[in-house]
């Protein structure tokens, strides 16, 4: 579904050039769920904006289904982020003068679709995960954990194929981490949601099928879950995260 | 740092982020000032006798204006301080007292205060000088232009304006004085109270204001009623439109989710609803506000056109005086003129009147129409309407023999083209031979009629009963004031002293007429146009206030907007929609009161004197232009900015 192909991004200006991306490359399949990881500074939410479209990239390819992004009009890329990508950021970004129905549903009157049927799909999506009661309500009367809930409804609803969530659980306590990665499992096992999550917490990334570790732009170390069971493969990315922490230490 | 550098930097981003408002600060102390000016001119109370009165009119005039701006400056120095709260909160935080950081916050202001005064004075001394300049015009005197300082208009100045500040900013410091540094910090993040709850009771007063907002409207022009009440029922129309909108929007698209998510109807109304429900009080003000700019300017217009009309229709002769009465003597009359007056052309002459009213019952049954003391059809004789019109300076016209003409006021003209009766004096009869509109003293009991005479050949008029005498001349100077009051004052003399037992008489000058117009507006029209001036521009800078501290918050909507995919083309089209919104809901039920009830005003003045640019359409049409422009100015001034910051190129 998705191609990244050999990407670079620089910042700066002609004496003061810093690299935020350094050749990055990696496919992600349909249906997939892929986090990744990195201490900050590594350059995991360039290379999400880069892929989101909303900020462009210096060298290399980045495919959607076959198209590359970067061929794309302003007019087309808008149309593009808002048929086939979905957001969730880690301070929600959703509205605060409308209600959770709207926040939703504004994804929908964005694509221009039949304003009739709007509610019905806001209801359906709502229901599946499990936030149907907080429609009427407005962000600020609700949690973060159910604001996060209406982002990714607000992320699937159009019927986007990518969802791109930066630290999602990021602003969460625990329990509300856990229940929001418990349902973008259910989105990407029972809905086919292809899911791409920029994490820094192990735990979260440990829902994941495959994380991807980046470091200082590069990308690091890879790691595919199979057929292990989840706490096992949370133990395997603490042992990653020890090793690019260790480096870290020797070179101090 | 110290102290006052914090200030001043503090001061200078204000004036920055605040550019709108202390613009109008600027303007505030430039209007302050110039109408000041005014106060303390010698040469201004020289103009006229009567100028003297200026300066109690335009002194109280300025104590309202001092109120309007004072509202102004409370109303956006708490604003600012809300919309700070949390820097200043900090400072606290950081080991400043209260008073500390309320010094800080009193020396800033005072800093943009002083500026903007400094400003304002050297910009009134421009203004000054225009009103100066139109005074004189007004008065017929020559212009010179000379940029002086008036220490006593300044300081009075002065004087308003810390007035205006020391209230503004002694709320504030008590404020700031007593809270405590959570709520300073909090400040902002208070949740929005919802003024009117959801269900009946909304709908009801939702109703309730449009019906009380119509019914006030229609009473004002029926006027059946107090005013009193019609006002307060105007008020609680306004209140209740705003406060009840706020929660009407939302429960209109409960019942109607497929309009909601129409196009960018969601974005647009939520935006809306959520300003309205945090300032609908405010919103409420601001269109009283406008509804009073509006009446106040739609008044000076009508008052200015009354003013004009009447003049005008008495202007037309250099000097004209009428006696009542058979046989008056206008011994004395003459006597002075000739003793004071070098007069180029004059004639003597009297205004008949027919045997019957038969013009005048026509008249009055197609249009409204005074007739004062005309029992019958008033006639002038075809000579004495040739040099009359001579002496005004009209070109000659023709009297076919049979026939009789009409000369009237514009505003019987169009019954009286359709006048085809013929009139019989004596045994001669005659038909009509035209009609003629100009200005001929036609507005007052012994003028040249009353808003008609009939003109016609000079022998048919002999053996007519005569209504009055008169006079009229064309002199080789415009006639003094002295000159005037001279002839005024036979006009008394000889009504005390019974020289004319069976009526009255009337003097009027072309240039008394002027000097009259131009004492009346500078005393009425002026101070109107002083204090709907900063009316307006109070109201348009709150609304602009309000709406540029909303900034950020667009800024994040927009950024959110455009990753969610929102197009540009419809993210401006969206920030328009908001903005037109915004901006024509407080102007619009003021627009729906005043104009009726500007209209229906104009229309109160005797007929035949609102003509052409003081018709009441006319008048209507300029009141709302006026007031449109200056809200333009604002409205592009916002609207540009927020673009720049909201949606950058």
């Amino acid at each position: 579904m998705l191609q990244v192909q050999n990407i670079e991004k620089y910042y700066g200006s002609k004496n003061n050039v810093t690299k935020a991306l350094d050749r990055v490359s990696f496919d992600v399949e349909d249906g997939e769920f892929l986090a990744i990881m990195g201490a900050s500074g590594s350059g995991k939410t360039t290379l999400l904006n880069c892929i989101s479209t909303i900020d462009t990239i210096s060298a290399g390819k980045i495919l959607l289904d076959g198209v590359n992004i970067a061929d794309l009009g302003e007019e087309e890329l808008a149309k593009f982020r808002r048929e086939r990508l979905g957001f969730v950021f880690q301070d929600f970004n959703l509205l605060d003068t409308l209600t959770v129905e709207e926040n939703i549903g504004l994804a929908l009157s964005l694509n221009h679709r039949d304003p009739k049927t709007v509610q019905d799909r806001v209801r359906n999506v709502a229901g599946k995960l499990g936030i149907t009661d907080i429609l009427p309500k407005f962000p600020y009367q609700i949690s973060g954990g159910q604001k996060q809930r209406t982002a990714c409804a607000r992320a699937m609803v159009a019927g986007q194929s990518l969802l791109l969530a930066d630290e999602p659980t990021g602003a969460l306590d625990s329990k509300a981490s856990k229940n929001l990665l418990k349902i973008m499992t259910v989105m990407n096992r029972d809905m086919e949601a292809t899911i791409l999550m920029v994490t820094h917490d192990a735990y979260s990334a440990s829902y994941a099928k495959r994380v991807l570790f980046l470091k200082d732009g590069r990308v690091f170390n890879e790691l595919l879950r199979g057929e292990r069971g989840r706490p096992v493969f949370y133990h395997e990315i603490l042992d990653v995260l020890a090793a690019l922490g260790g480096d870290v230490s020797d070179v101090i | 740092m110290t102290l006052s550098k914090l200030s001043l930097r503090n001061a200078r981003r204000q004036a920055k982020d605040y550019l709108v408002y202390f613009v109008t600060v600027v303007l505030a102390a430039a209007l302050l000032y110039s109408f000041n000016g005014l106060v303390f001119s010698r040469e201004v109370r020289q103009l006229s006798e009567t100028m003297d009165m200026l300066s109690l009119v335009i002194v109280l005039a300025s104590v309202v204006v001092v109120c309007i701006f004072g509202w102004l400056v409370s109303y956006a120095t708490g604003f600012m301080l809300s919309r700070r709260s949390r820097e200043l909160g900090t400072y606290i935080l950081m080991g400043l007292t209260n008073r500390q950081v309320a010094r800080l916050f009193f020396l800033e202001n005072l800093a943009v205060g002083g500026a903007a005064l400094t400003l304002g004075l050297m910009l009134g001394g421009l203004l000054y000088q225009i009103l100066r300049a139109i005074l004189f015009a007004m008065f017929s005197l020559p212009y010179h232009f000379s940029l002086t300082l008036s220490f006593p208009a300044a300081g009075l100045t002065l004087f308003y304006f810390t007035l205006i500040y020391l209230l503004a900013l002694g709320k504030s410091r008590k404020h700031i004085s007593k809270m405590k540094i959570r709520d300073l910090i909090y400040f902002d993040r208070q949740n929005e109270g919802v003024v009117i709850p959801a269900g009946k009771l909304r709908r009801r007063v939702f109703c309730l204001s449009i019906l009380s907002g119509m019914a006030g409207t229609a009473l004002l022009m029926t006027r059946q009623l107090i005013t009193g009440v019609i006002g307060a029922g105007l008020l609680a129309a306004l209140f209740g439109f705003f406060l009840s909108f706020a929660s009407g929007v939302p429960s209109f698209f409960e019942k109607h989710p497929a309009r909601k998510y129409q196009g960018q109807t969601l974005l647009v109304f939520r935006t809306l609803a959520s300003k309205l429900a945090t300032m609908g009080m405010v919103m409420a003000v601001i269109s009283i506000i406008f509804t009073a700019t509006l009446l106040i300017e739609g008044s000076g217009l009508v008052f200015n056109g009354i003013f004009r009309g009447r003049a005008a229709e008495n202007a037309c002769f250099d000097l004209y005086f009428g006696i009542e009465g058979e046989d008056p003597a206008p011994g004395s009359y003459l006597e002075y003129i000739k003793g004071n007056i070098p007069v180029g052309q004059s004639v003597l002459y009297q205004v008949y009147l027919c045997e019957s009213p038969a013009v005048r019952d026509y008249v009055s049954s197609c249009t409204v129409y005074y007739y004062y003391n005309y029992d019958q059809d008033p006639v002038l004789r075809w000579s004495d309407y040739a040099a009359l019109r001579s002496i005004a300076g009209y070109p000659a016209v023709e009297m076919e023999p049979g026939r009789y003409l009409i000369h009237c006021m514009t505003y019987l003209e169009e019954p009286l083209r359709d006048y085809s009766q013929p009139i019989t004096l004596g045994d001669v009869t005659l038909t009509p031979g035209g009609v003629f509109t100009e200005h001929l003293s036609q507005s007052f009991g012994v003028g040249n009629g009353r808003g008609y005479i009939l003109v016609v050949p000079d022998e048919a008029a002999a053996g007519l009963a005569v209504h009055h005498l008169a006079y009229a001349a064309k002199t080789l100077q415009p006639v003094s004031a002295q000159q005037y009051d001279a002839l005024a004052d036979i006009t008394v003399m000889e009504y005390d002293n019974q020289v004319n037992p069976s009526g009255y008489a009337f003097v009027s000058t072309r240039a008394n007429e002027a000097a009259q117009v131009a004492v009346q507006t500078a005393l009425l029209v002026f101070p109107m146009f002083y204090l709907a001036l900063a009316l307006s521009m109070t109201a348009a800078t709150i609304l602009t206030i309000q709406q540029l501290s909303e900034t950020d918050r667009y800024r994040r909507q927009f950024i959110l907007l455009r990753k969610l995919g929102m197009a540009r083309q419809e993210m401006e089209h969206a920030l328009g929609r908001q903005f037109a919104i915004y901006y024509a809901m407080p102007a619009v039920p003021p627009v729906l009161i005043a104009a009726p009830f500007t209209f229906h005003m104009a229309r109160i003045p005797e007929p035949g004197i609102m003509e052409g640019m003081s018709s009441p359409v006319v008048i209507v049409a300029l009141s709302l232009a006026l007031f449109f422009l200056i809200y333009a100015i604002y409205i592009l001034l916002a609207y540009t900015g927020l673009k720049r910051n909201v949606l950058p190129e």
